[in-house]
């Protein structure tokens, strides 16, 4: 598994690892929906929307793209199950595909309210990056 | 404890200034024994940044149900002068104004003879979750009216009865509201919720007032022995964390470009006279009105159905208080002899004015304001007065709840939430959930002992307990 959750008190701590920065967030995405949705089962994706976010530095971007992804769930009643992105300096874009919403299969989480910056830390390792962030519950 | 800490009496400690660096003032806090021996170091690390920030007034406090949280600690709570002092989203929270209010009806236990079936009952009408849509049709004028008016507004549409206006903190609609801080995003965000629960610690809960602490005091806030109450925590849903997310954005640049030093990135701030300090201030105040309005709408729904299944009148369930966990407001405060407004900052905190000031209903006003303190879903959950003591102490504040002391993680690896259930159900407590994951984070034995934490402000004069409320059915979101 290329997340895992952490010791944190009130809320999600996660260690995210990847070998490139567009993967990262991938994985990261991943990280996020299992907290909203708990273990789901993968179906046929049915649903694509595009995503942007830009961020002066890495985690800035990082934090962005998350905040995005979230709102994109809530407003589209999208479960994210992959992801088309590219990046252009300081900003990413591309799509998030995925299927809707249904109570009955997706109720297995918790409401993430925001990405913190609280306890962020983006660092290179030899397989690549490593990521440690906390979703607000 | 640290070098740096200092025992001032039996429930007040003090961190001096040097803990970090830069601490303009020192910190405060609240313990009994039993609490101190689990307080985290990074809550106290939070505690003492918060006494970096420009502005602040005599101290930086933590009530006794302080853990390690986003920016200040939960249970922060600081105030900030009018001309040099900043606004923190970090001593707020995502979740603004997440709040508590407590309605009581003219039923006892015993008229509960389908208690299962009423929790499902509520469990299906009060949207629960994630992915919780709202059970109201909301356009977008009335959602602009929400912001600015709140819990009014839900009452214009029908969610509810004037008195309850008069019984919210801020009458439930802070003054300095602006609509236009608040983004596209957030608004469509909080269409589609309005009404619903969330999750995580978000609760509906019914109780019985087992036991009468204080005769005056719940005479006066209208409280029997046994008699069945409904307590409703939850707050401003992803409009509230939408809100605070893109704040958070434009305030990281004004640290920056006011020059404002901050021993931790998620303290982010700006002066409250700037434009930035301005626009989070209206954009937060605009979302704790959806909140307020947001407990109007959930109590409205639950109103109906106990008028239904129990043949009673709606206006037999009044709101008796509704109070603000998670916000920054406007106060007036006796500083060192001097009546001064001050922006205090609570972040899972509770206002706990005493008795006389006029921000009470008048009704209430002898015996101070009614503080709701919910416990865990195992444990009492208390009604308290706020008092002179916590206006001399802590700007009129006092604790939220009971506080964590266990992670979610570890909670879900020891318990499974069917165990959880099933042992709460021997004590008489149904319990419902979107998930049994869900019940296991939010087992008893993850929170302090709300009875410590109450016994703590009690004992260190900052709120009078009235009342203890034993929990019967709870629905977790």
């Amino acid at each position: 598994m290329p997340f895992e959750e952490l010791e944190h008190t009130a809320d999600v701590k996660m260690r995210i690892s990847a070998p490139d920065f567009l993967s990262l967030l991938a994985e990261s995405g991943d990280a996020m929906s299992s907290v909203l949705f708990g273990d789901f089962e993968k179906e046929p994706e049915n649903m694509t929307v595009e995503i942007e976010a830009e961020g002066a530095d890495t985690s800035e971007l990082t934090v962005n793209f998350l905040s995005e992804l979230l709102f994109l769930t809530e407003v589209e009643y999208l479960v994210p199950m992959s992801y088309s992105l590219k990046q252009d300096g300081n900003k990413v874009f591309g799509t998030v595909s995925g299927i809707e919403f249904d109570r009955t299969k997706h109720s297995g989480g918790i409401c993430v309210k925001g990405i913190s910056y609280s306890g962020l830390s983006l660092e290179k390792t030899s397989a690549g990056l490593e990521l440690t962030i906390i979703f607000d519950i | 404890m640290h070098e740096k800490i200092k025992r001032i009496n039996n429930t007040e400690w003090e961190i001096l200034k040097g803990f970090v660096e830069n601490m303009r003032v020192s910190g405060r806090f609240f313990l009994s024994d039993l609490l101190a021996e689990g307080i985290e170091d990074g809550a106290l690390t939070q505690l003492a940044n918060v006494a970096c920030l420009p502005g602040i007034i005599r101290h930086s406090y933590g009530m006794p149900d302080i853990h390690w949280g986003y920016g200040f600690p939960i249970g922060g709570v600081a105030a900030f002068d009018e001309t040099e002092g900043i606004i923190s989203p970090g001593g707020v929270g995502f979740d603004i104004n997440c709040g508590v209010r407590m309605i009581t009806t003219p039923l006892t236990e015993a008229d509960l003879t389908d208690k299962q079936g009423l929790i499902e009952e509520l469990f299906e009408a009060v949207p629960t979750g994630v992915g919780a849509k709202s059970p109201i049709r909301l356009s977008q004028n009335d959602l602009t009216l929400m912001l600015e008016e709140g819990a009014r507004h839900a009452v214009e549409l029908g969610y509810g009865c004037e008195a309850d206006v008069g019984r919210c903190e801020e009458n439930g609609a802070m003054e300095g509201a602006d609509v236009s801080a608040v983004s596209k995003k957030a608004r469509q965000r909080g269409v589609p919720q309005m009404g619903t629960l969330g999750s995580g610690n978000h609760f509906l809960e019914l109780q019985t007032a087992e036991e009468i602490m204080d005769e005056e005091t719940a005479k006066t806030f209208g409280v029997k022995e046994g008699q069945l109450c409904v307590m409703i925590h939850c707050g401003s849903r992803g409009l509230g964390h939408q809100v605070c997310t893109d704040h958070l954005k434009v305030l990281e640049e004004a640290v920056k470009k006011y020059g404002i030093e901050l021993p931790d990135r998620q303290l982010a701030c700006a002066p409250l006279d700037s434009p930035e300090g301005l626009s989070y201030f209206g954009g937060m105040a605009a979302s704790a009105n959806y909140a307020w309005a947001n407990r109007q709408v959930i109590t409205h729904i639950v109103r109906e159905i106990f008028v239904k299944r129990f043949e009673i009148d709606y206006e037999e369930m009044p709101l008796i208080y509704d109070v603000a966990h998670n916000v920054a407001k406007w106060e007036e405060h006796d500083v060192d002899g001097v009546r001064r407004k001050v922006c205090v900052h609570r972040k899972g905190a509770t206002r706990a004015f005493g008795p006389g000031r006029s921000e009470i209903p008048h009704e209430f006003r002898l015996a101070g304001q009614p503080v709701i303190i919910p416990g865990s879903m195992g444990t009492s959950s208390y009604l308290l007065a706020g008092t002179d003591g916590a206006m001399s102490q802590t700007f009129g504040s006092t604790c939220h709840g009971a506080g964590r002391v266990k992670s979610r993680s570890s909670a879900k690896k020891s318990l499974t939430g069917d165990a959880v259930a099933a042992e709460l159900l021997k004590d008489g407590i149904y319990v419902r959930a979107p998930n049994p994951a869900a019940i296991a984070e939010e087992a008893p034995d993850v929170y302090k002992p709300s009875s410590e934490v109450v016994k703590t402000v009690s004992d260190a004069k900052i709120s009078k307990i009235a009342v203890r409320l034993r929990p019967l059915g709870v629905i977790k979101g």
